[in-house]
């Protein structure tokens, strides 16, 4: 592009652009873009069409031929309820991940927003758990949890002779695992805030501490509308996250105790596909639950961003 | 840029990407190699005995029987091989060769090869789990699932000088355990593990249905039965009184397998109700106590052993070669070093005519297969209630529901009525 062009208007430079020109750019453009539109054709869009199609038959492991049923499946969903009692499982373990790590999150990178190495040590110690894979996660706290683990143990030695079941109490178990998830993604959230403190103009708090205003108010005035953007984010993420949980409740219980207690609707999908073997059911609870995810997440989006502060 | 450039590029670019995902094929390489040999996949699991260098030298060995065939060795990546088959069925990459997968589900839907019956010659029940009346998995082994192993230095110290031959003095001698401060029966179903919690109501099963109507399942199968007929809900009864007797420890059901027949091993229990692979265990890993086995008794004392004979190799029908990977399978099945490796690893009771365990095999192996012996002389083996599978079996999905509903039994969270009517609904669910 020639420095005269830089003169006019957007719409003119449109219409004095060269022939010939656009389609080397879109060769040059596809170049770079082919590879991204490949994968995410095979890897995300094909998969979630072929369920869709699933979603539309009575597709099962024991029967050698599949039938449309069109939205008979869906209709299903509606009055099933170990669906009905995994999507509440799945909307209180949400709502906790969601709120959770994020709060406490955020009042761990108050405290750590320091420049000194024990912090950064600090910083370290709660990102680890996010960077473990769930399973192993899962595992080291199954360990510790059960009936008579290290923390019944301990609780036993300071006198308590029945101390909970956390993970075989049927009214303890959900919690437990949500516990567990909050546990494991407070390190994300700590980092994400941490990330957003660092973008906060020191002069801005300096300017305020010089107008009297003390650490609650200039957290309330300055800190807290800086940090929408890493609120979005943190927010976003963990509806993701929890939205989809599936291997702690496969490792910590297994959906029980009893039936379908912490059963989520990852886990329920799973098991309707692979263990009672209803493939064509089991796709439309798994596109009932992208469409749940996808509508939230943008209802979440919408609202965190309106509040979001550009300077 | 020049146009005809960046076009030729697009189109090299494109190019590469095709052979790239044409690259990814499904399966993973089975077919035919350049020296005419066919290449097939065979899935496998590891476990701390059956490591990948037993694997390795099995295959090996097969191989070198069958000439013809290479194998590509797949491992299972958990216990759970049943529904990580399914999974890689749905996604198009069955294996060639499988071995200890249920064939309920793939064999319905002819996605393996039935086994010919001149392959199921060599074994000694070769029809055992038909579906559809063929078999589609080697009956290479049999395991009496569960029988009850026991510490006989906590029988002992209770004063209990014999194994219990009816369920009256079965009951007795848990009681005189409680009045000890032992806890009479260590069960499990933690975890991912919910199975583990389901071998007292597969024995009370076994006595209390099956020794009477052996063929109770098939009948169910076919509408004539139901969960809440007064047999099947006595034996729900039975666990239920076990455990509100206090005889079964509650806080098993948190504890998954591994930790269970730990909990047994650290004494934390008296009676451990198990397959008869922990007899494997219980000798090359002997806990600080003489182990002791006995048949769980029936009210009449009748002790009727139920038992599954089945685990072996299974071939899908879509292999590049089936006739060659069933002659192949059948040499891996047949092997005497793998039949024996199956022994010490497994407690395996191999159900092939003409073998013979290593002499080798330890006390608890050994009282495990006279209990069996005895049993198969009596007549009063019958099928492991939900471990069966194939025409005779349950529906599936319906075990991870019913081990559910045990474990409420156990926590005394329902009644047996109440769960007799549950399965009974979602059997009809899932036959649907």
């Amino acid at each position: 592009m020639s420095a005269t062009d830089t003169a006019l208007p957007a719409s003119a430079t449109a219409r004095t652009r060269p022939r010939g020109t656009l389609l080397p750019r879109l060769g040059t453009f596809s170049l770079f873009a082919l590879p991204g539109i490949a994968l995410y054709l095979a890897f995300v869009l094909v998969p979630v069409v072929m369920s869709f199609v699933s979603s539309l038959t009575d597709e099962n492991a024991m029967h050698p031929v599949t039938h449309f049923v069109g939205l008979s499946n869906y209709r299903q969903l509606l009055s099933d309820p170990s669906f009905h009692r995994s999507l509440g499982n799945t909307a209180l373990l949400t709502a906790a991940v969601v709120v959770v790590p994020n709060a406490v999150g955020l009042g761990v990178a108050l405290l750590l927003d320091r420049g000194s190495r024990l912090y950064r040590m600090l910083r370290t110690v709660f990102f680890t758990p996010v960077v473990l894979s769930s399973v192993v996660v899962s595992v080291i706290w199954q360990a510790l949890l059960t009936d008579d683990g290290i923390i019944n143990k301990v609780l036993r030695s300071l006198g308590a002779e029945h101390p909970p079941g956390w993970l075989s109490d049927p009214s303890l178990a959900l919690g437990t695992v949500t516990f567990i998830m909050c546990w494991q993604m407070l390190g994300f959230c700590v980092v994400v805030h941490l990330a957003g403190l660092q973008g906060v103009p020191a002069e801005l708090m300096e300017a305020a501490e010089l107008d009297g205003a003390g650490p609650v108010r200039r957290f309330r005035h300055i800190t807290w509308p800086m940090l929408a953007p890493s609120v979005t984010i943190n927010t976003v993420m963990l509806l993701i996250t929890a939205f989809k949980t599936y291997d702690q409740v496969q490792v910590l219980t297994n959906g029980g105790p009893g039936d379908g207690t912490t059963a989520t609707v990852a886990f329920t999908v799973i098991t309707t596909a692979f263990t009672d073997n209803r493939t064509g059911y089991s796709a439309a609870m798994s596109l009932t639950m992208l469409v749940l995810i996808a509508v939230v997440s943008v209802v979440v989006l919408r609202v965190l961003q309106r509040r979001e502060v550009t300077l | 840029m020049p146009r005809t450039t960046s076009a030729r590029r697009t189109v090299v670019l494109c190019a590469a990407l095709a052979l790239l995902t044409a690259g990814c094929t499904a399966g993973g390489g089975a077919g035919q190699a350049s020296d005419g040999s066919k290449t097939m996949t065979f899935l496998t699991f590891e476990t701390p005995n059956l490591d990948a260098a037993y694997w390795d030298a099995a295959i090996a060995r097969a191989s070198k029987a069958v000439p013809g065939v290479k194998i590509k060795k797949l491992v299972a990546p958990s216990a759970d091989r049943n529904t990580y088959v399914k999974q890689l069925a749905a996604s198009g990459q069955l294996p060639d060769i499988m071995i200890s997968v249920s064939p309920d589900g793939l064999a319905q839907s002819g996605k393996l090869a039935a086994w010919p019956a001149a392959t199921l010659d060599d074994y000694v029940s070769p029809q055992s789990n038909p579906i559809g009346g063929k078999i589609y998995q080697l009956p290479y082994n049999t395991q009496p699932t569960p029988l009850v192993y026991y510490n006989k230095t906590l029988f002992r110290a209770a004063g209990i000088t014999a194994a219990p031959t009816t369920y009256k003095d079965f009951l007795a001698d848990c009681a005189a355990l409680k009045k000890k401060g032992v806890n009479p029966l260590v069960v499990g179903g933690g975890g991912k593990d919910t199975w583990a919690d389901g071998f007292p109501l597969i024995a009370a099963v076994g006595t209390d249905v099956y020794a009477k109507d052996p063929h109770w399942l098939a009948e169910r199968r076919a509408g004539k039965r139901k969960f809440t007929d007064a047999t099947f809900t006595s034996a729900l009864n039975k666990v239920k009184k076990l455990a509100g007797s206090g005889y079964i420890d509650r806080s098993g059901l948190s504890r998954d397998y591994a930790s269970t027949e730990q909990a047994f091993r650290d004494g934390k229990g008296a009676m451990y109700p198990m397959g008869s692979w922990f007899a494997a265990s219980a000798d090359s890993k002997k806990p600080p106590f003489d182990v002791g086995v006995f048949a769980w008794p029936g009210d009449n004392g009748a002790d009727t052993v139920p038992a599954y004979t089945g685990g072996g190799i299974s071939v899908s029908s879509s292999a590049p070669d089936v006739k060659l990977a069933q002659k192949w399978s059948a040499a891996f099945m047949l092997d005497k070093q793998n039949l024996d490796a199956s022994v010490r690893s497994d407690g395996s009771l191999i159900a092939v005519k003409g073998y013979t365990p290593p002499t080798t095999m330890g006390p608890v192996y050994k009282a495990t297969v006279k209990i069996y012996q005895d049993a198969a002389r009596r007549g009063s083996v019958v099928n492991a209630f939900s471990v069966e599978t194939g025409d005779t079996g349950l529906v599936p999905g319906l075990s991870d529901k019913l081990w559910a509903g045990t474990a409420e039994l156990i926590a005394g969270r329902t009644s047996a009525g109440a769960l007799a009517r549950r399965l009974d609904g979602e059997w009809a669910k899932d036959a649907g």
